[in-house]
């Protein structure tokens, strides 16, 4: 049974995956183009001293999309291609499937993302801070996917998935302090950004960067982890998988 | 042995004030093939939800191979396979793929998922186009891509949801083959459609649902033979008005043209009538197109009629 699940996850991944990837990989930019875009930018007005913010921002922003790009998919394969309903009446288990569509997504993102911890390990960056950063970006990932599940489930239909999931990424990436620092902010909207898991996550990496901690990294990775946790507890009570 | 049956089952969705199935009551034979015919909206697409355990009743029983839908659905997953109506291919798959993706995530070794796809590209003529993008491919093709990756896999019961839609009549026969192939393997077939002529080639038994309800089932030929009172078609030309038709049986109106449904009675009365005025007539036994218009049309006449 245990190799069998295995063999349908690796399925799943594999051709929704890999394969798009492979015969893609154009899409790779076209997809990713507006957190480069930002780090870009940021770059060349700071003559490259804010190339850390714009990488910590980067990150947050591509895991980010990422999660949420999953909403758009699970969106599409039940709305759209309908291949969710030959999944519900297949021997697939709802669990399989979500994280197999969430596996394929992040092996479509994979590139991106390798750049940016290549661009902090030319930085500066240790192995081991790298390493840690990768744990951050595990977590704000199942975060941003278990809210991609969430609104997929409701979605009336794939081009309002793409508009939902679209404007959560700006929410989320682009307005609070993912590509600058907590303290440029009044302190009054200090607390609404810090309940953001991507704030959280941002601060983690710009420290990592050699930034400075906005936010106490203890406390940092509590919100994070309790986002996470909360996200995926919401999404497995409330997702629809057979309907009623 | 009882492949599938429904008692009482009853459908409402939220915001719809009619039941999309309403106290349904079906028994399907296993190793058959079984054809749902109704109009659009009749409940055709709801009942095959239930019953493959993607959608849950809001009252009565399915039971599916032996197992109850709403509290086995895990075990009855394991035995079932679904080609959902209107489905699309993904981007950017190949019609190889689609297949292989649907085998492998149902656990099946690669060997084993890749001799079967083979298989069903080959009895599906796909083999020209098995490894292009189906984003290339014509509707027609597309289709055939979905009905395969259902159709290759071992499930016992197979669920079909308008399976031949927007295929020419050569491979819509193509996928007829195919399912009877499976019948003569021993698998049972359950399939929806608004083609006739492919309920009465295919199916070992029919039923015509008309707003959630069962109105007519059986054989194609008996549910035919049932409706002995209206056994004969008559079309007739232009010589006659509907008026002067209507009181030798139930007139249809076909392509601008009338159709009268009527028993041999009646038949002869509108021949020597025809022969009277000198117009042509033509008679044959009815089809099954027939009998749904006139089971459903009838049903729907004596709705407005109560109203």
């Amino acid at each position: 049974m245990r190799t069998s699940r295995l063999r349908s996850l690796w399925a799943i991944m594999y051709y929704l995956g890999f394969i798009p990837m492979l015969r893609n990989p154009l899409f790779i930019p076209f997809v990713f183009s507006s957190p480069f875009t930002l780090l870009f930018i940021l770059f060349v007005a700071s003559g490259g001293t804010a190339l850390p913010f714009g990488i910590a921002g980067a990150l947050t922003m591509v895991t980010t999309e990422l999660g949420l790009f999953v909403g758009t998919d699970l969106a599409s394969y039940k709305i759209q291609n309908k291949f969710q309903d030959m999944v519900v009446a297949s021997p697939v288990s709802p669990l399989v499937y979500m994280f197999g569509v969430a596996l394929s997504e992040l092996i479509f993102g994979t590139p991106a993302l390798l750049v940016l911890f290549g661009l902090m390990a030319w930085h500066g960056a240790s192995l081991a801070t790298v390493a840690i950063t990768m744990g951050v970006v595990a977590l704000l990932w199942v975060t941003t996917t278990s809210i991609g599940f969430f609104f997929s489930a409701y979605a009336p239909s794939t081009q309002n998935a793409f508009i939902i999931n679209g404007f959560i990424a700006t929410l989320l990436s682009v307005l609070p302090p993912v590509y600058y620092s907590v303290s440029k902010l009044p302190p009054v909207v200090v607390p609404l950004a810090e309940i953001l898991p991507t704030t959280e996550a941002s601060s983690l990496f710009q420290g990592a960067l050699g930034l400075g901690y906005s936010i106490t990294p203890v406390l940092s990775f509590a919100v994070l982890f309790v986002a996470a946790v909360f996200l995926l507890l919401l999404v497995s009570f409330k997702m629809k998988w057979r309907e009623t | 042995m009882i492949a599938l049956e429904a008692v009482n089952l009853t459908k409402r969705y939220k915001h719809s004030r009619r039941p999309a199935l309403d106290e349904l009551n079906l028994e399907i034979e296993g190793g058959r093939i079984f054809t749902l015919l109704g109009r659009n909206g009749a409940g055709k697409t709801t009942f095959l939800r239930i019953a493959s355990t993607q959608l849950m009743p809001t009252s009565g029983s399915v039971t599916v191979l032996g197992l109850d839908a709403v509290k086995d659905a895990g075990k009855i997953r394991q035995r079932i396979a679904v080609t959902p109506q209107d489905a699309e291919t993904i981007y950017p798959l190949t019609a190889r793929d689609h297949i292989m993706l649907s085998l492998r995530m149902r656990g099946m070794e690669k060997a084993a998922a890749a001799q079967k796809t083979r298989a069903a590209i080959e009895a599906l003529e796909l083999a020209d186009v098995a490894d292009m993008n189906t984003d290339w491919l014509s509707g027609g093709l597309k289709q055939r891509v979905i009905v395969a990756m259902a159709i290759a896999t071992d499930a016992e019961l197979i669920f079909l949801d308008e399976p031949s839609i927007g295929l020419d009549p050569l491979n819509r026969r193509r996928v007829w083959d195919q399912l009877a192939r499976m019948k003569r393997d021993g698998r049972t077939i359950i399939l929806t459609t608004h083609y006739m002529d492919e309920a009465e080639a295919l199916s070992d038994r029919l039923v015509i649902i008309n707003k959630g309800a069962v109105v007519a089932q059986g054989t194609p030929q008996s549910v035919k033979e049932s409706f002995t009172r209206r056994s004969i078609r008559v079309e007739v030309g232009s010589s006659f008005s509907e008026k002067d038709l209507e009181p030798f049986g139930r007139v249809l109106t076909v392509a601008g043209r009338y159709r009268v449904l009527t028993d041999a009675a009646g038949a002869k009365s509108l021949g020597e009538e025809a022969v009277a005025r000198g117009a042509s007539i033509a008679i044959s036994p009815v089809s099954l197109d027939d009998v749904f218009v006139d089971i459903v049309g009838e049903a729907e006449k004596g709705e407005e009629d109560e109203n």
